[in-house]
């Protein structure tokens, strides 16, 4: 490793933010509203569980009509990362300029669409399906701001965010750019849903993360980017640093492919690793940003996997889950968490766990139930899990 | 330029021909793999050829590598690309909810809509607990696998990876993305092709092992291929009269890409591989056939190139043999 890699701009789409507006979304977040709600973007009917955490599409901005809600929602967050970070990547030597992006469904809203009206049954009915392909977020991306350096699709399942995060932090540290755009994102469509809930993992009502009676996950979407730079290079422009990018690892539960490892064996291995990438010991950590999807599961298991990285650290670092709020973006989460790491520093303010009812014995960790707290947060931990048992952890320390 | 890989195991599974007696040979290749990684007394059935394609080629590719599996540790990385390939998954899943409605969602077949399914049964059966990453690049999602393995390896983030693609092309939404111009068209067929890469430092000589990577380049825009090849060629340290073959991995239209490489520097044999079509398992396979039975290798490195319509280009050279 040789460049230092910094973090210079963030967008997020989320339900609290449709527009991109980011001090929208950070206050929300922190007042602890939450955004699920009865389903809008398919009839939900004849399903048990009815509720997710949608953008409201009508005040999303738009680039065409035929375009893509999560095309849609990548574009506001890119071009929202680009303005904050207020850089012209134009500017630079299309080759050295980068872009990663995370995503699990892709463009999957076109393909139901394509099937409910009767696609794939002799004939070819194509209309729409141009941005079905899981790299059409990233080559558009690519084609809008002219990039030619590695531009890459990540599809990690839920921790595909923080996965493209890191890929692209090692990128530019290892010098094979000097600025990448990274993030993720995903929409709500009906297969996920289905799936989901024939699994049972979906709430009827509120998600409450690692609360006694949480009910499980209800799914989200939204988009998150942020742009990477490597310090040389951001300190060449005078670019404001938001933070830096300092581990990153992955590891795989290699268990079972819905469940997780009971005991977090994945997800303590993964933040284990990105503390030791860092150089950065467990109680240097002030603040951890958790998957806690609200799944009985997922939040008894990431209890094991805190303990086993942080030692007796866990007990006494602040740890929220932003899922209560926004539900579970899939692909954008881990963008997004990493953006909430970055504005609790800036803020010295961390978000709460929303719905965090009932404290759990299997949960006996510092939550931050339901309204936000003042920490002074130098160093944090973001935290992903994905089915497949993939793990995913990301160290991110301050800017100055 | 960066240093190379060994090549230490290849795997590769395609969709048998017509012969029974190929379709018994694939049967019998799944029978063994799952025999030799499942635990004694478990039975683990997989779900969908992609997934039987996966694990037998990534099995194989380590087994020739001289992995002991299952492997039980997380000194290997894992990287898949995969594509549309699973999409005739998801049709057969979707239309189970258009026909029953929510008890048309089965919960076996759900987790196969994902597209990290593969590297995930790979992980779980295999015992391999280290890094695992899918990509997904269209046609050059194999590629991007072996690229991403090689940045991974030359980082120090593992000593050895496993790097591939698998796919299961079907034409469901194949015929229309051609149309759109969102994917080449090719022909229904299934198939993985695996390497097992070790890092030049893990064992002193560097010599052990089928053959090298010897570099990796992709380009994006109006001159991917040229960026990729000039970068590629950069990357292993060559000059461009070094090599002495170019294999193309993809369908994309041959004479453009030809005059593509020609512009790219390339003036040698230019032939295409026999598994272009595979899409995400296209360019592993193609580097599996230069390290395994092409005849026009023993004259130096190969140049590898893949072609994707949205991804843009990948190039790769290698050397068959370890010095």
């Amino acid at each position: 490793m040789t460049e230092t890699v910094v973090v210079t701009g963030l967008g997020v789409v989320s339900p609290l933010n449709p527009e991109g507006d980011l001090e929208g979304f950070w206050t929300s977040l922190c007042a602890g509203e939450t955004a699920v709600a009865k389903v809008r973007s398919f009839d939900a009917s004849s399903y048990p569980c009815q509720v997710a955490a949608e953008v409201d599409r009508e005040r999303l901005g738009t680039y065409g009509p035929e375009e893509e809600p999560a095309l849609r929602m990548a574009r506001v967050a890119f071009t929202q990362a680009i303005a904050h970070a207020d850089i012209v990547l134009e500017a630079y030597v299309p080759r050295r300029v980068g872009l990663v992006v995370g995503t699990v469904l892709g463009g999957t809203a076109c393909g139901e669409r394509y099937l409910r009206a009767g696609g794939g049954r002799g004939g070819v009915m194509a209309e729409g399906l141009e941005h079905y392909p899981l790299r059409t977020v990233a080559a558009h991306l690519a084609r809008q701001t002219g990039c030619a350096g590695p531009v890459m699709t990540v599809s990690t399942a839920c921790a595909s965010g923080t996965d493209a995060l890191g890929i692209a932090y090692r990128r530019i540290a290892a010098g094979l750019a000097d600025v990448i755009v990274a993030g993720g994102v995903d929409a709500v469509c009906e297969l996920a849903f289905s799936g989901f809930c024939a699994l049972r993992a979906l709430t009827a009502d509120k998600v409450r993360p690692f609360s006694r009676n949480r009910t499980g996950l209800a799914l989200g979407e939204g988009a998150a980017f942020l742009v990477l730079e490597s310090e040389r290079t951001a300190a060449a422009r005078g670019a404001r640093v938001l933070g830096r990018i300092a581990g990153y690892a992955s590891r795989a539960d290699a268990f079972h492919l819905t469940a997780p490892h009971r005991e977090g064996r994945g997800l303590a291995a993964a933040a284990a690793a990105a503390l030791q990438d860092a150089g950065c010991p467990a109680d240097d950590i002030d603040y951890v940003s958790a998957h806690g999807t609200g799944t009985p599961y997922n939040d008894a298991m990431e209890t094991f996997a805190l303990k086993a990285a942080l030692g007796g650290h866990a007990h006494r670092v602040p740890i929220s889950s932003i899922k209560g709020a926004l539900g579970h973006p899939f692909g954008a989460a881990g963008a997004i968490e990493a953006g909430t790491c970055l504005l609790a520093m800036r803020d010295r303010i961390v978000p709460p766990t929303a719905n965090l009812e009932e404290a759990d014995p299997a949960c006996d960790l510092d939550f931050v139930p339901n309204r936000a707290r003042c920490v002074g947060v130098r160093t944090a931990l973001s935290l992903s899990a994905g089915f497949g048992g993939q793990n995913a952890a990301l160290l991110i320390r301050g800017g100055a | 330029m960066g240093l190379p890989v060994r090549v230490c195991g290849i795997g590769v599974a395609r969709s048998p021909g017509d012969e029974a007696g190929e379709r018994a040979g694939f049967a019998g290749r799944v029978a063994e793999a799952m025999a030799a990684v499942s635990q004694p007394g478990a039975q683990v059935r997989l779900f969908h050829v992609i997934e039987e394609a996966g694990v037998v080629a990534a099995r194989d590719a380590l087994v020739a590598g001289g992995v002991s599996l299952p492997f039980g540790g997380d000194a290997i990385g894992v990287v898949v690309g995969v594509e549309e390939g699973i999409d005739g998954i998801k049709a057969e899943y979707f239309r189970g909810i258009l026909k029953d409605g929510p008890l048309g969602a089965s919960p076996i077949a759900f987790p196969f809509t994902t597209p990290n399914t593969i590297a995930a049964r790979i992980a779980i059966l295999l015992d391999l607990r280290g890094e695992n990453t899918t990509v997904s690049g269209g046609n050059l999602s194999g590629a991007q696998a072996l690229g991403l393995a090689l940045e991974n390896l030359r980082g120090g983030r593992c000593g050895e990876a496993l790097a591939g693609g698998v796919t299961w092309v079907q034409p469901i939404f194949l015929d229309a993305l051609a149309v759109v111009g969102s994917s080449e068209s090719g022909h229904a067929g299934w198939g993985a092709g695996f390497l097992f890469l070790k890092s030049g430092a893990t064992s002193a000589g560097n010599t052990e092992g089928l053959g090298q990577l010897l570099g990796y380049a992709e380009g994006v825009g109006k001159n991917d291929i040229r960026d990729a090849v000039q970068e590629c060629l950069q990357d292993a340290g060559l000059a461009p009269e070094r090599i002495a073959s170019v294999r193309v991995a993809s369908t994309s239209d041959p004479r453009s890409l030809v005059e593509a490489l020609h512009r790219a520097g390339a003036r040698v044999p230019i032939l295409q591989s026999p598994s272009c079509f595979l899409y995400a398992a296209s360019f592993p396979m193609a580097v599996a056939e230069v390290m395994e039975q092409a005849t026009d290798v023993a004259t130096g490195p190969v140049l590898v190139v893949g072609k994707d319509c949205l991804a843009g280009a990948a190039a790769a050279i290698v050397r068959r043999g370890g010095s």
